[in-house]
């Protein structure tokens, strides 16, 4: 009896045995087409987040007479999606680190080889005749023989510092006065400190357009209606709660004991500030300054609404009067204009990658 | 170095009034320990020393000279936080550094007294090294380095070794207590350990809600606790607590009958551990529990008083589980109670049990 129970627990066994080799196939099988899946439809979604800016730079670059051509566009996918696609093989196939950079070495090689034949002898600078040609409305619409009528634009490089120096004072402004505001709340007690802290959210909400109108008789009536410096003003106002929060934050997350270590050793509150907590929320100030620059360099609405005279524009005006005088007559130049004002707010939010990943919120705290 | 001394010193947040009035000397050169649970009011103490907290009433003063309104950085005073709050962001050659920047030491001054200091607490090979790559000790070395460095008139230690693992706490312990032995600088130890407090401290300064409970010498508040709260507090394995009532000169506690002297009425016998031991007379009861220590065994006996926790030597148990025994203890280790008033009633003693 005894020994037949055992025959028939050792049976079972060998039975479960079997089928855990089942289990992992399925479960392989599973997991493979899940992942499948996955990329499918991420790809499926990127691609049209992805190919517009690819199409902004093809006709930036390749555009001829002034029309939108696709050719080039599909040549270049053509070439770009299965290099992709091969690193994308080679790094998952390889089997060693010196294997996986032969291929991606032999890839790119392929890849630009591939891309000089096809694509390499429709590419030229033309269309950026903008950076060294002031009148260029007029180069190109004498194009297509309309001479007349042409905007008078300014030297470009003229509204690219107007941008810089919108963005820089405004970075300048929101960070000095966010950190100090912020570590105040973060640090000190007093009397209205947690409705102010809501009222930060509160601000925030507010639809920047709804104010356009008051804005706008406030800067006329002060004198700095088509100055850069009331532009400047009004741009920190909206940008200083949501910063003076983020900071607030970070604040909030350095510890008091090396604050009052400061103190002990010997430093006053303000040189405990500035050479104890300030090191601390380096990550921090460095994010509200990449957001605020960043803000800044796009603005649109309020530079075209208090800015007037053309030796004021930045550069979101300046591709504003672009698309409104050359559109449909050279859509090359629009492009090229696009890429150049693209250009610097894509370095700048790739240098800073890696602190804004370090940007959280913090929950308010009464 | 500096005499300290509080006069009635009031020290309220708001409403709540955490010291209501501490009155305490602490001797130039000396090593106290501010010992007691958490929120008991010695950080507060210890802050108020350092300069963070302002005293709300009465006087504080170093050398005789009144104190409260003294700015920290003017105190000289050197502090170890728990969390050693050493400055992330600097090398451990900075962090030493730091107290002499605000000093307007010369460079190469300050330079040579960071590597004395670092010298004195064996952290020289490490100046280069951030606190991050630090191990818990070093950076309390680091801490204390840094605190000592400017030469402090006083030096508060908050806590500093609940951060360390045991063995190491053990030899910090040591160390820290050689350091004052040779600079001689007022120290006082913030603590919630009594191991802490009584194996570093001169004195100790038993603290309860605000107050001061018990001062005196570690031997003083082990052997003649003035309070229910301060035996309880000082002693591990902590102390057996029984209560009864006396008259005519016999205490009777659930039952058991012993004969006590110089007290009546309602009392509490406080009984340590060690100081019981099992044998043939006693009051009796039955081993529930073996508890192995290593060198010592703690055995906890069900007796008619409740539970009663006997401390032997050795390392092998003579009795087992279960076995009916007997616990006796000397008179003289005896503390009786006053249970109204929790007060220790000086020169009472309860006798062996009949």
């Amino acid at each position: 009896m005894a020994a037949q129970a055992i025959n028939t627990a050792s049976t079972a066994a060998f039975d479960r045995a079997a089928d855990w080799d089942a289990l992992a196939v399925r479960a392989r099988a599973v997991r493979r087409t899940k992942a499948v899946v996955l990329y499918a439809f991420l790809i499926a979604v990127s691609l049209p987040i992805i190919l517009p800016y690819f199409w902004l730079v093809t006709i930036a670059f390749s555009a001829r007479a002034g029309v939108a051509e696709t050719a080039v566009l599909w040549r270049s996918m053509a070439v770009i999606m299965p290099v992709v696609v091969a690193f994308w093989l080679t790094v998952a196939l390889a089997q060693s680190r010196r294997q996986s950079w032969i291929g991606i070495a032999a890839v790119a090689a392929i890849g630009v080889f591939a891309f000089a034949l096809l694509v390499g002898p429709d590419l030229h600078l033309g269309n950026f005749i903008f950076l060294w040609e002031p009148d260029f409305a007029s180069v190109v619409r004498s194009r297509i023989g309309e001479v007349k009528g042409a905007v008078q634009f300014p030297n470009v490089w003229h509204a690219f510092a107007n941008s810089i120096l919108i963005a820089g004072a405004q970075t300048a402004i929101v960070v000095t006065v966010a950190s100090l505001a912020a570590y105040y709340l973060s640090r000190f007690q007093f009397p209205g400190r947690s409705s102010m802290l809501r009222s930060l959210l509160v601000l925030h909400a507010f639809p920047v357009l709804t104010l356009i109108v008051p804005m706008f008789l406030m800067l006329y009536w002060i004198g700095l209606l088509d100055t850069l410096f009331g532009v400047i003003l009004v741009l920190v106002a909206f940008e200083l709660p949501f910063a003076i929060f983020i900071m607030k934050g970070f604040f909030d997350a350095v510890p008091w004991d090396i604050e009052m270590s400061a103190l002990t050793d010997g430093a006053s509150r303000r040189q405990a500030f500035v050479s104890v907590v300030l090191p601390q929320v380096r990550n921090g100030i460095l994010a509200i300054a990449v957001f605020t620059f960043i803000r800044g360099w796009e603005e649109y609405i309020f530079v075209f609404t208090f800015l007037i005279r053309n030796s004021n524009w930045t550069m979101s005006l300046y591709m504003y009067w672009v698309r409104d005088d050359v559109m449909g007559v050279d859509y090359g130049v629009v492009s090229a204009v696009g890429v150049f004002y693209l250009v610097p707010s894509l370095i700048l939010y790739m240098a800073a990658q890696r602190y804004l990943m370090q940007m959280s919120i913090g929950g308010v705290k009464g | 170095m500096a005499k300290i001394e509080f006069r009635n010193v009031v020290k309220r947040f708001g409403a709540v009034e955490v010291i209501p009035d501490l009155n305490l000397v602490i001797e130039d050169g000396e090593f106290v320990a501010l010992l007691g649970p958490s929120g008991c009011g010695k950080s507060t103490s210890l802050f108020m020393l350092a300069g963070i907290y302002v005293p709300s009433g009465g006087e504080l003063l170093f050398d005789g000279h009144v104190v409260n309104e003294v700015e920290t950085r003017d105190r000289n005073v050197g502090v170890v936080f728990q969390s050693y709050a050493l400055y992330p962001h600097m090398s451990v050659r900075d962090n030493i550094l730091f107290p002499l920047r605000f000093k307007k030491t010369p460079r190469d001054e300050a330079l040579a007294r960071v590597t004395a200091a670092a010298d004195l607490v064996r952290v020289a090979e490490l100046l280069d090294r951030r606190p991050s790559e630090l191990s818990g000790g070093q950076q309390q070395r680091v801490a204390l380095a840094r605190a000592l460095v400017k030469e402090p008139q006083l030096l508060l230690l908050d806590e500093p070794l609940s951060n360390l693992d045991a063995s190491l706490r053990l030899s910090m312990r040591t160390e820290i207590k050689s350091l004052h032995a040779q600079l001689g600088v007022t120290t006082v130890l913030v603590t919630h350990d009594q191991i802490e407090a009584t194996t570093m401290a001169d004195r100790i300064i038993c603290m309860r809600a605000g107050r001061i409970e018990q001062v005196g010498t570690p031997d003083d508040l082990y052997l003649r606790p003035s309070s229910l709260f301060v035996a309880g507090f000082i002693g591990s394995p902590p102390i057996n607590l029984v209560a009864g009532e006396a008259e005519d000169g016999m205490v009777t506690v659930n039952g058991a009958r012993f004969p006590v002297e110089g007290a009546s009425g309602s009392l509490t016998v406080g009984l340590r551990p060690e100081h019981l031991r099992i044998g043939d007379t006693g009051f009796a009861g039955r081993i529930a529990q073996i508890e192995p220590m290593g060198r010592e065994i703690l055995y906890v006996v069900e007796t008619g008083m409740g539970a009663v926790r006997v401390l032997e030597q050795g390392s092998s148990a003579g009795h087992s589980t279960g076995e009916q025994v007997k616990i006796g203890f000397l008179s003289e280790n005896s503390l009786v109670f006053e249970t109204e008033r929790q007060k220790l009633i000086a020169g009472a003693h309860v006798r062996e049990p009949v």
